[in-house]
């Protein structure tokens, strides 16, 4: 027994030391904390650093331009877009069918993205701002950003969390809250206390760099802009001087122009066989092709690129499965996305935008052939758009619809698309200017000099009047397809009205749901999250 | 590592070194005969009682070994009762042994092995004989319904594919569904490496008291593998066996042709195809197995080497293995050192094929042509390698065009090789030390040539073809030392267990894609420098992964204690550590208990022959699947303007990580008595903390999803084994076998209340969840509204379930409180059954294998999306069953969609002979005939009833599927595999 005390001894020793018992888990096939706690940052090819990469990067995570998540939910629940059920094709659950209705439920999985999207962008802010490497300008730009998530949050959802360092638990907030919060954020940035026509902004640390990715001084007083001429809707406060002295500060000392006769650029998606496809894209349709990057009328957009900074995916969304050989695309499209007939039909024929805007009839392929629906559902094999919808289900026709081209497609393209989307821009400012002035007056018709601008660049005639109703109608031709209409519609009163397929909705419905996952995922934390009303 | 390994092996020796001393003693030698027949007993085990000294009989039946007098040599031989001699002053002790009355068996159980009525828990063997036949080259396919408890289902039957295997129903939803596979001792091994043809046995431990001592890689069960090995003393024996075997597809998807479907208003495109038809063909299989075994002096061998050629039911899928095992044991410094070494090698050239062509050969359209030239309009059949491909339809491809242009080809290669060395250094006092390694290479290339509509992207004018490379690697490595210490006081034996083992994985793996090749006139995923992706950023697609070393380190003890040599009690602990939790929470202490009585022993029923009462309960810990999630990851994010680099959160981490927790509880009745015996087990499983990705707040964590310990789950189970003699005599026997076996399992708290699961997926039915899991409810169940008739428009009306008036029945709603849906099924069984028979009638033996699974639903996923007549999907073939509906024009997911699937087969029918052959070199020689799945009863519409265990997820328009979601069972997805019915001829020959 000797011997065996003395190896069981030996063993237990050999055994217990360090290099025997060592579990530590080294991450070689990931990026980890160790290596960078706020993120990587390298210089580009200038060489120059940018701080704020994955910052920005996080408006194409954020479901700006794709399927599934923000800006579905603001277009779908609107009167200009509808994605109708094609027999077995686009039913999902009915999801789809509940944004147009307005029935839509907590457990709604677009809602749900587009709030999950939203604290991950917010997540990559909170964490650079909490590494404390951003120089003053970036952390402004850093915090306007940031903002601008969370009005997007606030406007969908109303009551929301605001944390500002990465893993704070924080309570649910009123709309009220969040409103200030984002004000107060904006104003800081800015380096002012409050909105005043006279303010001086000369001296803001955001400077006026013409770079329309970043956030600049402009920038940022676009989105308070936004902020406050929808106040009413927000916290039962009008703020319209502050909207109406902010969009005319951009106006006035910015450097940007509206796009129009001269403005061109060159038409990437023209077809060899189609002679009418103009060599260039002039004016409207300019702000929005595939080589928009520089737009003299872009205050704050999104760098979309097939490439290095995919998430856009307009193309694949709205066009026919057959569509693919008329812009020669690399993959097939889904055949989604359509316009409402009223919605098309509210565009006078001469009007630019309405060009620009949509796709309809007969399509003919790259070298000017008509192309063929295989599968057709009508007695005619030819892929043609026709304005009018059958119905929006079960049997929607699979052509029926005219389809968004705004941000239009090039020869070649791949499912991402290389346009830049845009945030904001001059023509939506002065919009937002004549609307501001108007609500702040009490007649619409002190909008009409920004409005006839705006018609000017479309080849419209001046309107010698115009009230609330022809205000929002304008404005939803110019902004159509900028996931501005809901907010629009709401505004105005008109967000549970009627329109094709889609019965009266009730004034909750204004607000979106708190998503059903958030609820029952922070119910394990100390801020549970609760419903909002009449859902 | 290394300097473990180095401590490791230098304590090895020094064990060695220190008991290189030794007694003085006396051999013994002797003769073991049988007793009926008069004949030398060969390679009987002569064992020194209380050690783990002992040796075998030779050619002759002679046995000599070194003993104390007054120790007591135990004789035992399988099938013989055993017998036991105390070694006094003669050198010479002859023994006769007798057949004996039940067999006592010795069981092959963690870390050592048992006689059968030593067993505290539930164990389960299978030999050879009971083995399922024919052509399997899936060594889990040979227990398909063998032994209660466990479920193992491969539908379809997709050669390359490999079943999966479930002990006692759902043990963890994060990792480890699978039982842990031990290969001749070697821990964690792959079954893949192990050819059917070299199995002896295959020992099931089945509940938590008996898989302990393996921790946490046992928490859902053990199988342990023993292969056959040389017999001492016998000489070099050879043996062949070879089949060959044809199959044909069976109950594949019934569905319109071509003038049917045109009469019932589909898209006329001038034709008659039988897609089906144009993807499956004759399957076919063979196999060629050769081995020679032996033993020569202190040494015994075995070495085989085994062919398998298999073409499935689709074109161009199947695969070439070629695997080879060597097993050596020796005895050395006079039989105190045993050391065992085995090695085998597989190599698998797979043709992976495309089981998409299944699916569109269901699908497409009837009246469609093969080849473009046939098109009802102007078709440029060049584009697309001369087939036809309806244009302008979402998920629509000429299914012929999809297996005959692209290829998908996969070479598995896995290497392992083991040594244990056992050194009795007393007469009760052992060592064992063992190292293994495992290496398994995988790679997969795919080619898409510029002509494939079906992801070769023809449709695009410039960017045609694709090539897709795969590579992992992953290494196994195993190093374990343990004790064992004998030792009796008055009448209890006892045992003692000790030791230590670190075991590290790894892999590493790579993805590349690249396309836009240049023509279709050579495979160019051989010439990628063709590619003109080459000269366009963005479009090669390239990832790669490395796992950390993901390490378990285990201390281990345990004691066996038989009194009276009727009470046999078993206890262990186990501290184990792993790399994979938070750093707090790495190590977890996992304890077992058993008591085992025979209880006749003092009740002395004259009719039985066997009545043992056992209980056993078991803790054991469970792992995620996963590596690093305690720890926080993040992934890249580009500026494409200035090329810049940033990052962003991929995932929170969670250093509160721990070990998920499983508690079983088992109690087991066998009884004996005649011709009869039988076995209960009745079992209550918890599962505690169970790890699973759940959703967060992200306002807190940053991301919406973490994994977490997120709740419990319990299960309740009965199993039942009964075996019958109906006929034994000296002509015929007929032996019959039964198993039963039902569960429950309960999800009884969740973290996050319910989850939806189950996306049926496009088109159309995105955000159809149908799998509800929610806490106090059973897993598996399927949750939908209620089918009532059609409407006049020819959508369905459904059933206002809760009779409040107002109809709420969409699908994507399911999470919701006042919705109208009823639990339409569950995916799980509620009893399985097995029936063995054979037969045997002098030289002929007939095998009768039934099998059935009662009380599962499936979702039959292609009624579900191809049988309602919509009138804009015209170009999708309908799918026609006794279930479909008149009138129904909408598709929309309800109980239409949801069968029982109840279902009884004669899974295998063998009937073979054996002919005695008078020739020196041949000794035997045995033909059979196997027909696998013959029949089958079931009222279910789809190819195939078996439950689906897993939900692999759904993949539309050539996208592909890494789901694997064990929470969703019942959805039977349109990928499957088709059935098929196979005849196999089999010759066996030994030298």
């Amino acid at each position: 027994m000797n011997k065996l005390s003395k190896l069981l001894i030996a063993s237990l020793v050999v055994f217990s030391t360090q290099s025997c018992t060592d579990l530590e888990e080294n991450l070689v096939g990931d990026i980890t904390e160790d290596i960078s706690v706020e993120g990587i940052a390298l210089p580009g090819s200038g060489g120059e650093a940018t701080p704020l990469t994955a910052a920005y990067a996080e408006l194409r995570n954020a479901g700006s331009a794709n399927h599934g998540s923000y800006y579905s939910n603001q277009e779908i629940t609107s009167d200009e877009m509808c994605i109708a059920a094609k027999g077995g094709d686009w039913f999902d659950g009915g999801i789809l069918i509940e944004l147009h209705q307005h029935t839509y439920s907590p457990t709604h999985a677009f809602l749900n993205n587009a709030w999950n999207g939203a604290y991950g962008a917010i997540n990559t802010v909170n964490e650079l701002l909490a590494g404390g490497t951003l120089d003053d300008a970036s952390i402004a730009q850093a915090r306007v950003l940031r903002a601008y998530f969370y009005f997007r949050l606030m406007d969908d959802f109303g009551r929301i969390k605001i944390p500002t360092t990465p893993g704070a638990d924080v309570p649910q907030s009123t709309r009220a809250e969040a409103f200030d919060f984002i004000e107060s954020e904006i104003l800081d940035a800015l380096g002012v206390t409050e909105i005043t026509p006279g303010m001086d902004l000369a001296e803001s640390v955001l400077g006026r760099g013409t770079d329309a990715y970043q956030i600049n001084t402009f920038g940022a007083l676009g989105i308070i802009a936004k902020l406050y001429l929808n106040a009413e809707v927000y916290i039962g406060e009008a703020h319209y001087a502050e909207a109406a002295a902010a969009a005319s500060y951009i106006i006035d000392n910015g450097p940007y122009t509206l796009c129009g006769d001269g403005c061109t650029v060159s038409n990437l998606g023209k077809r060899t066989g189609v002679a009418s496809d103009p060599d260039q894209l002039e004016g409207y349709a300019a702000v929005f092709a595939p080589n928009n990057d520089g737009n003299p009328e872009h205050i704050f957009t999104v760098n979309y690129d097939e490439a290095g900074g995919g998430g856009m995916n307009f193309s694949q969304m709205n066009l026919h499965y057959a569509s693919q050989f008329t812009w020669n695309l690399d993959a097939q499209p889904w055949n989604g996305y359509a316009t409402l007939e009223e919605f098309y039909n509210s565009y006078a024929d001469a009007d630019a935008r309405k060009a620009a805007n949509f796709i309809v009839g007969d399509q003919l392929d790259f070298g000017g052939n008509t192309v063929l629906d295989f599968a057709s559902d009508d007695e005619n094999i030819v892929l043609s758009y026709t304005p009018g919808i059958n119905e929006l289900q079960p049997n929607s026709q699979r052509e029926a619809g005219a389809r968004a081209g705004k941000y239009s497609f090039q020869q070649f393209g791949r499912p991402d698309m290389n346009n830049d989307w845009v945030i904001l821009r001059l023509g939506d400012i002065i919009l937002m200017r004549g609307e501001a002035m108007a609500r702040m007056s009490g007649d619409w018709n002190a909008a009409l000099p920004d409005v006839n601008t705006i018609r000017a660049r479309a080849n419209v005639p001046d309107l010698a009047s115009i009230d609330a109703e022809g205000f929002l109608a304008e404005r939803g031709r110019e902004m159509f397809q900028e996931a501005a209409r809901r907010r629009d519609l709401i505004r105005f009163g008109a967000y549970g009205g009627t329109w094709w397929e889609k019965p009266a909705s009730d004034d909750f419905r204004t607000i979106f749901p708190i998503p059903f996952d958030q609820i029952q995922a922070s119910a394990a934390g100390d801020n549970p999250l609760t419903q909002n009303p009449g859902y | 590592m290394k300097k473990c390994l180095t401590k490791f092996l230098f304590s090895a020796l020094f064990v060695v070194v220190l008991v290189s001393t030794s007694m003085a003693q006396m051999k013994v030698t002797g003769t073991v005969m049988d007793g009926e027949y008069n004949e030398p007993l060969i390679g009987a085990t002569v064992q020194i009682k209380g050690s783990t000294i002992g040796t075998v009989t030779d050619i002759s039946g002679v046995y000599n070994i070194t003993a104390n007098t007054g120790d007591v040599l135990v004789y035992s031989y399988t099938g013989f009762d055993s017998q036991e001699m105390t070694v006094g002053t003669d050198a010479t002790m002859n023994v006769t042994m007798s057949a004996g009355s039940t067999l006592d068996e010795i069981v092959v159980v963690g870390y050592g092995s048992q006689s059968e009525k030593e067993i505290t828990s539930a164990v389960v063997q299978v030999g050879e004989e009971e083995f399922n036949q024919g052509v399997i080259s899936d060594p889990a396919q040979l227990l398909q319904g063998k032994v209660a408890g466990l479920s193992i289902y491969n539908k379809g039957g997709d050669p390359n594919n490999s079943a999966t295997i479930r002990l006692r129903g759902i043990s963890t939803v994060g990792a480890n569904v699978s039982p842990l596979i031990v290969v001749d001792g070697i821990i964690g091994a792959s079954l893949d490496n192990v050819d059917p043809n070299d199995i002896e046995t295959m020992t099931i431990l089945k509940d938590g008291s008996a898989a302990a001592i393996y921790g946490s890689r046992g928490s859902s069960g053990v199988i342990l593998v023993t292969t056959k090995t040389g017999k001492a003393n016998t000489g070099l024996k050879f043996s062949y066996n070879g089949q060959v075997s044809t199959s044909q597809a069976v109950n594949t998807v019934s569905i319109l042709d071509g003038p049917s479907f045109v009469a019932a208003g589909g898209t006329d495109l001038g034709g008659n195809t039988d897609w089906i038809d144009e993807v499956t063909q004759t399957g076919f299989r063979m196999t060629h197995g050769l081995s020679a075994s032996g033993g020569i002096d202190n040494t015994t061998f075995r070495v085989s080497a085994n062919l398998r050629e298999t073409n499935g039911i689709l074109k161009n899928s199947g695969f070439d293995q070629f695997n080879t095992r060597m097993n050596v044991s020796t005895r050395l410094l006079n039989d105190k050192l045993k050391i065992d070494f085995n090695t085998s090698y597989t190599n698998r050239n797979q043709q992976l094929g495309f089981n998409e062509a299944l699916r569109y050969a269901v699908l497409y359209n009837p009246s469609a042509p093969i080849f473009g030239a046939d098109s009802p309009f102007e078709f440029n059949e060049e584009q697309f390698g001369g087939y036809f491909e309806t244009l302008g339809l979402f998920d629509s491809f000429n299914p012929s065009s999809i297996v005959n242009q692209n290829r998908r080809d996969g070479v598995r290669r896995e290497f392992n090789y083991g040594a244990t060395a056992t050194y009795s250094f007393l007469d009760n006092l052992s060592a064992t030390f063992r190292l293994s390694q495992q290496n398994i290479d995988r790679s997969t290339e795919t080619y898409y040539p510029t002509t494939s509509a079906f992801r070769g992207n023809a449709t695009s004018p410039t960017r045609k073809g694709l090539a897709e490379f795969y590579e992992f690697n992953s290494t196994f490595n195993l190093y374990e030392g343990y004790m064992t210490y004998l030792t009796s006081v008055g009448n209890t034996d006892l045992t003692f267990t000790g030791g230590y083992s670190y075991q590290e994985d790894s892999f590493t793996d790579r993805f590349f894609s690249i396309g836009d090749f240049p023509s279709n006139t050579v495979d160019f995923s051989t010439v990628i420098e063709a590619s003109q992706d080459l000269n366009n950023a963005g479009f090669i697609a390239a990832n790669s992964n490395a796992s950390p070393d993901n390490k378990i380190i285990a201390f281990f003890g345990r004691a066996n204690a038989t009194i009276d040599n009727a009470i046999f009690i078993n206890a262990s602990v186990r501290r184990e550590g792993s790399s994979k939790l938070g750093k707090e929470n790495q190590w977890g202490i996992f304890p077992a208990f058993g008591v085992g009585v025979d209880l006749n022993k003092y009740l002395n029923v004259s009719s039985l022959d066997l009545f043992k009462f056992r209980a056993g309960y078991g803790v054991t810990g469970a792992l995620p699947e996963r590596s690093g999630l305690s720890q926080e990851t993040r992934t890249i994010t580009n500026d494409p303007l200035t090329g810049a680099v940033g990052t962003r959160l991929a995932q929170a981490a969670n250093p509160d990580l721990k070990w998920e927790q499983k508690q079983e509880l088992n109690f087991g009745l066998e009884v004996a008595t005649g011709r009869l015996s039988a076995t209960a087990d009745f079992y209550i499983r918890n599962i505690s903390d169970f790890i699973l990705e759940r959703d967060v707040d992200p306002a807190i964590f940053g991301g919406n999803r973490r994994f977490e310990n997120s709740g419990e789950l319990s299960t309740n189970g009965l199993e039942l084994a009964i075996n019958y003699d109906v006929v034994k005599n000296a002509k015929i026997t007929w032996n019959s076998g039964l198993v039963f076996s039902t569960y429950k399992t309960t999800l009884d708290s969740f973290a996050i209340n319910r989850s939806a699961r189950g996306n049926l997926g496009a088109p159309g039915q995105n955000g159809t969840n149908v799998i509800l899991v929610q806490q106090g409810e059973e897993i598996g169940q399927i949750y939908g509204p209620v089918f009532d008739g059609v409407a006049d428009d020819g959508s369905p009306i459904f059933q206002d379930v809760n009779g409040d008036g107002d109809l709420v029945t969409g699908q994507d709603k399911i999470l919701e409180d006042n919705v109208d849906f009823a639990v339409l099924g569950n995916g799980t069984p509620d009893f399985e059954l097995g029936w063995t028979n054979r037969v045997s009638i002098g030289d002929w033996s007939i095998n009768a294998f039934f099998r059935g699974a009662f009380g599962h639903s499936l979702v039959n996923t292609f009624r579900a999306f191809y049988e309602p007549r919509v009138s804009t999907q015209s170009s999708y073939n309908y799918v026609t069953t006794e279930n479909a509906v008149d009138g129904l024009t909408t598709a929309r997911f309800s109980s239409l969609y949801v069968e029982k699937a109840d279902f009884v087969k004669l899974d295998n029918l063998t009937i073979s002979r054996r002919f005695a052959v008078n020739s020196k070199s041949i000794s035997s020689v045995q033909l059979s005939l196997i027909l696998e799945n013959p029949l089958v009863f079931t009222g279910y519409s789809g190819t195939d009833p078996e439950p689906a265990l897993i939900d692999d997820g759904s993949a539309a328009n050539g996208e592909f599927t890494d789901l694997n979601d064990v929470l969703a069972p019942g959805v039977d997805r349109r990928n499957s595999y088709f059935n098929s019915r196979s005849i196999s001829l089999g010759v066996n020959v030994n030298f």
